[in-house]
């Protein structure tokens, strides 16, 4: 045990001294601690945003409650604030949330002309892309791997010491074996130390942590492998380098960008311009033609109003909502297609980064953090069934109870009670599966 | 520099390509790094020539089907709307810059100022994160690094072999081998730029101003040259062929893949002396500051008291029955106007923030020659967050235009008392309508980027940097130079 610990001992010396590995190493523990950072204080702004967002949009609420008394006006007036909170391990996979949006206000007007408006960030950064713990780990962390091993045997080869230090170790680990896991340990805590830090300072799950760990561990042994590997038997470096630099450009750029090509060739999607016209159209043709017809339409699928479509005058709450809705099931087709088409093209990205290791990476751990086009998509599906239990809540007031008193308005959906329900749901099914069971 | 030292610089060139000739690495390098840069200009060119068809199809169609609506109440037309298409410059064809970032449509209606809707990157695979297949990432990322694995060993390798002291006492002066070897290697740079250079020369005959085109290429030459030079600095430095790499590897990681993306982050997350605001955000200050305007829909709205005061007044007369024009149109016009002042001032706001963020992360030029050439491509091309700008401003004038035109043809061609009864019956609904004739106020829009005089004066920041970036070099080749051996 001390004989082996002497080898590591040494070895640390060892690498303590030769400068450009040190540089090296304290480069990899400036960024990852500077994409922590970073990542930190976004996840911190996007919450603190939310925070500020939920107080405007009670104020706003409660204004337009005091304004308006009938059912329509307070539908057509009230926003709702939906939004989806970054998680407690955002700040080391931002993901895709700066290309999709995580915060929308909703009225009871056709959603499909609403959900597509996005505030998003300044789209000149996010084309830069920024720089996060998953980028410097899965783009970052194999070149610092490749620089760090591929000379391992062909800088003592060329300095013609290799045959000399082969003969006189006592064995194959006490030399190669201790400098390669001196120089493996080294690169792992440079990476992961403000990693760790982060994630206690975000208090993420102690589970997730020891998960993304060994990920880690596994990856980057996986780049090691290859360059001590592809080195063994070389006596140039450079070579063994540029060889396995062009393996990264394959596997980070080549194939991810090959891939898109021929997703982008195969999955077919409707333009996104085109649902907003139909919807607009259907929505605007509702006021030239007779009432009737729009209102059968609704009646055709919410059987529940059917005998409450009778108009008073030209102009009435509930045929303007119905119009509404009418417009949504109309392009529901088309939207339902832009959505399927968007799933399928990241469902098939995955089959393709299984050639890709980083990009493997970064889908798995965005994966955990939610923070990917899987969890935007989810972020929509939130927003639609919110959108939908407004339309419950008012529709009875529009059609047939008419102004809701003030103490009814308790009752109004709240984005943030929908998805608390949904948790709780969720968790009751995982705590009771029997229970659920037998109530179906 | 005299004839002969001129033709000795060749003839150095000249042995470089021999090397380059015989060496298999060099061979495979230099022949991936042109089928790649070709199939960048040629995949792209066609994307974005079937963006731009695409968008100008939809533009045109949406424009056929404003005019065609049926008689109408006009402020029907009003929330009616329009839609603008943002066609992608000429030059896009090269570098797409922000275009799948921003949405590229944007919904126009009265009272109110929408976000662009469809940005391409959301309906992505989240695949290109990293790069994409663009005739500007290509040459912006990978051209350098293909310079540096055909020239990392141009002067080490000659000191490596003991050739060098051979060569120098022979009379060839440090410079002259350095000015040879950096010859090749520009001509190299001279091969990555002919598919560039002719896709761009293609857009003159699509519109696009020589001036841009020449900026383009030059801002590109000028960009891979710092790379011809920090390749002949760091091969001259290093004793060893291995240091010489294993430097220009770590400088290429840093100022290619690291520097830009500390740039993207600092400007937008760790800086919070520029925090951009979202639009929903903002959206509460803009309304907060439009309740005090009153509703345009309206017109017992006490903020228009005064408004109806001075119309009596103007047309001397006791109530608004009388007026000879209709009261409702021209308390929404009236709105419209008040309220698109204060959106165009939250508007104004909104992009000055993000142009002060963009600001931030182009200073990083300085410190990588990458950020210098990426916001050059980007401004001189057309696709940058300033021409994302421009056609918000451009869309929001032709909103004001058609929306103040139906409040026009509201306020002479309706009748208030028409107006007033129009949900009295289906009668009363029909006579409060206007002809279609009407909705020919409808101007056509075509996005244009800025012209090329202003997009090459905007980038003349990211040109001083890259040039700040060869004088320093050249500097430092230069006192190297002197003592090669």
């Amino acid at each position: 045990m001390s004989y082996l610990l002497k080898q590591l001992v040494r070895e640390w010396r060892f690498l303590l001294r030769q400068k450009y590995l040190v540089v090296l190493l304290v480069c990899t523990f400036v960024m990852s601690g500077f994409a922590v950072y970073s990542g930190l204080s976004e996840v911190t702004q996007q919450k603190q945003t939310i925070e500020r967002l939920k107080a405007a949009d009670l104020t706003d609420l409660t204004n337009v409650q005091h304004k308006y008394d009938d059912a329509g006006s307070l539908a057509y007036y009230s926003f709702h604030l939906t939004y989806s909170s970054p998680s407690n391990l955002a700040f080391a996979a931002l993901g895709e949330r700066d290309i999709y949006p995580w915060k929308h206000r909703l009225n009871l007007l056709a959603l499909e002309g609403q959900i597509y408006e996005s505030d998003a960030q300044n789209a000149e950064l996010a084309q830069a892309g920024k720089i996060d713990f998953v980028f410097v780990l899965s783009a970052l962390a194999p070149l610092v791997i490749i620089l760090l091993f591929h000379d391992l045997f062909a800088s003592e080869r060329t300095s013609g010491r290799h045959d000399l230090l082969a003969t006189t170790a006592k064995s194959y680990f006490a030399l190669w074996g201790a400098r390669i896991t001196v120089r493996f340990i080294a690169v792992i805590i440079c990476l992961m130390l403000p990693f760790y830090v982060g994630a206690f300072i975000s208090s993420s799950v102690l589970g997730d942590v020891g998960f993304i760990t060994f990920i880690c561990v596994i990856y980057l042994a996986f780049w090691t492998l290859l360059s001590v590997w592809w080195g063994k038997n070389a006596s140039s470096a450079p070579r063994v380098a540029s060889t396995l630099i062009g393996f990264w450009v394959l596997v980070a750029f080549i194939i991810p960008i090959l891939g898109d090509l021929a997703i982008n060739k195969v999955v077919h999607s409707p333009k996104g311009g085109d649902i907003v016209l139909t919807q607009r159209e259907a929505v605007n043709g509702a006021w030239d033609i007779p009432k009737q017809i729009t209102m059968d339409a609704f009646v055709a699928n919410h059987p529940k109003w059917a005998n409450y479509t009778d108009m008073q005058s030209e102009f009435e709450w509930k045929w303007y909502y119905a119009f509404q809705q009418v417009g949504d099931e109309k392009a529901a087709k088309l939207s339902h297609a832009y959505q399927d088409a968007a799933r399928k093209k990241y469902s098939l990205a995955g089959f393709v980064s299984w050639l890709s290791p980083p990009l493997l990476l970064q889908r798995g751990l965005t994966r955990m953090a939610k923070t990917d086009a899987v969890a935007a998509f989810r972020y929509e599906s939130q927003m639609r069934g919110f959108h939908k239990s407004l339309r419950t809540f008012y529709y009875p007031w529009l059609f047939v109870k008419g102004n809701p008193p003030k103490a009814a308005l308790e009752n109004m959906p709240s984005f943030s009670k929908t998805i608390l329900n949904e948790q709780k749901k969720l968790s009751n099914v995982l705590a009771q599966p029997e229970q659920n069971l037998s109530a179906n | 520099m005299s004839i002969n030292n001129f033709s000795k610089v060749v003839i150095v060139a000249k042995d470089e390509w021999r090397y380059w000739f015989r060496s298999k690495l060099a061979m495979t390098v230099l022949a991936i790094g042109l089928v790649l840069t070709l199939a960048s200009v040629i995949v792209t060119a066609i994307t974005m020539m079937e963006l731009s068809h695409s968008r100008h199809e939809l533009q045109t169609s949406a424009e056929q089907s404003f005019v065609d609506q049926p008689d109408r109440h006009p402020h029907r037309m009003v929330h009616y709307g329009h839609y603008a298409f943002r066609t992608p410059s000429p030059l896009s064809t090269l570098d797409p810059g922000i275009d799948a970032y921003t949405g590229n449509s944007i919904f126009l209606e009265g009272h109110r100022q929408n976000s662009a809707m469809f940005a391409d990157s959301r309906q992505g695979t989240a695949l290109t994160k990293l790069g994409s297949l663009t005739p500007a990432f290509i040459v912006q990322t990978l051209a350098p690094l293909l310079l540096i694995l055909i020239g990392y060993s141009a002067i080490s390798r000659e000191r490596e072999s003991q050739t060098l002291s051979y060569l120098l006492s022979q009379g060839t002066s440090g410079a002259t081998l350095i000015a040879g070897k950096g010859l090749a290697l520009i001509s190299v740079v001279g091969l990555i730029l002919i598919p560039l250079t002719v896709s761009a020369l293609f857009t003159l005959g699509s519109g696009e101003g020589l001036l841009a085109v020449a900026s383009f290429v030059l801002g590109y030459a000028l960009y891979l040259t710092v790379w011809v030079l920090l390749v002949l600095l760091a091969s001259s430095v290093f004793s060893k062929n291995s240091g010489s790499f294993t430097t220009l590897a770590f400088v290429w990681i840093l100022l290619c893949i690291v520097i830009p993306r500390v740039a993207s982050t600092t400007a937008s997350t760790a800086s919070t002396a520029v925090p951009s605001a979202g639009k929903i955000e903002t959206d509460f200050a803009v309304k907060a500051e439009l309740r005090k305007l009153g509703d345009g829909h309206n017109t017992n709205d006490p903020a228009f008291k005064q408004f109806k005061q001075s119309l009596l007044t103007k047309y001397n007369v006791s109530s608004i029955d009388e007026l000879p024009v209709n009261f409702r149109g021209l308390v929404a016009s009236e709105s419209e106007a008040k309220l698109t002042s204060v959106l165009n001032k939250f508007a104004q706001q909104r992009m000055q923030a993000e142009l002060n963020q963009t600001k931030v992360s182009r200073y990083f030029g300085w410190v990588s020659p990458m950020v210098a050439i990426r916001s050059l491509s980007m401004i001189v091309v057309g696709t940058s967050i300033e021409t994302h700008h421009r056609f918000l401003r451009e869309t929001e004038q032709l909103r004001f235009d058609f929306v103040q035109g139906l409040n026009k043809v509201h306020v002479e061609k309706l009748s208030y008392q028409d107006d007033m009864n129009r949900n009295a019956d289906t009668a009363a609904t029909q006579k409060a309508r206007v002809s279609a004739q009407n909705w020919q106020i409808l101007q056509d829009f075509t996005f244009n980027v800025d012209t090329p005089e202003v997009r090459t004066q905007r980038s003349i920041p990211a040109f001083l940097q890259l040039v700040l970036w060869i004088a320093v070099l050249l500097g430092g080749i230069k006192f190297v130079g002197r003592r090669l051996l």
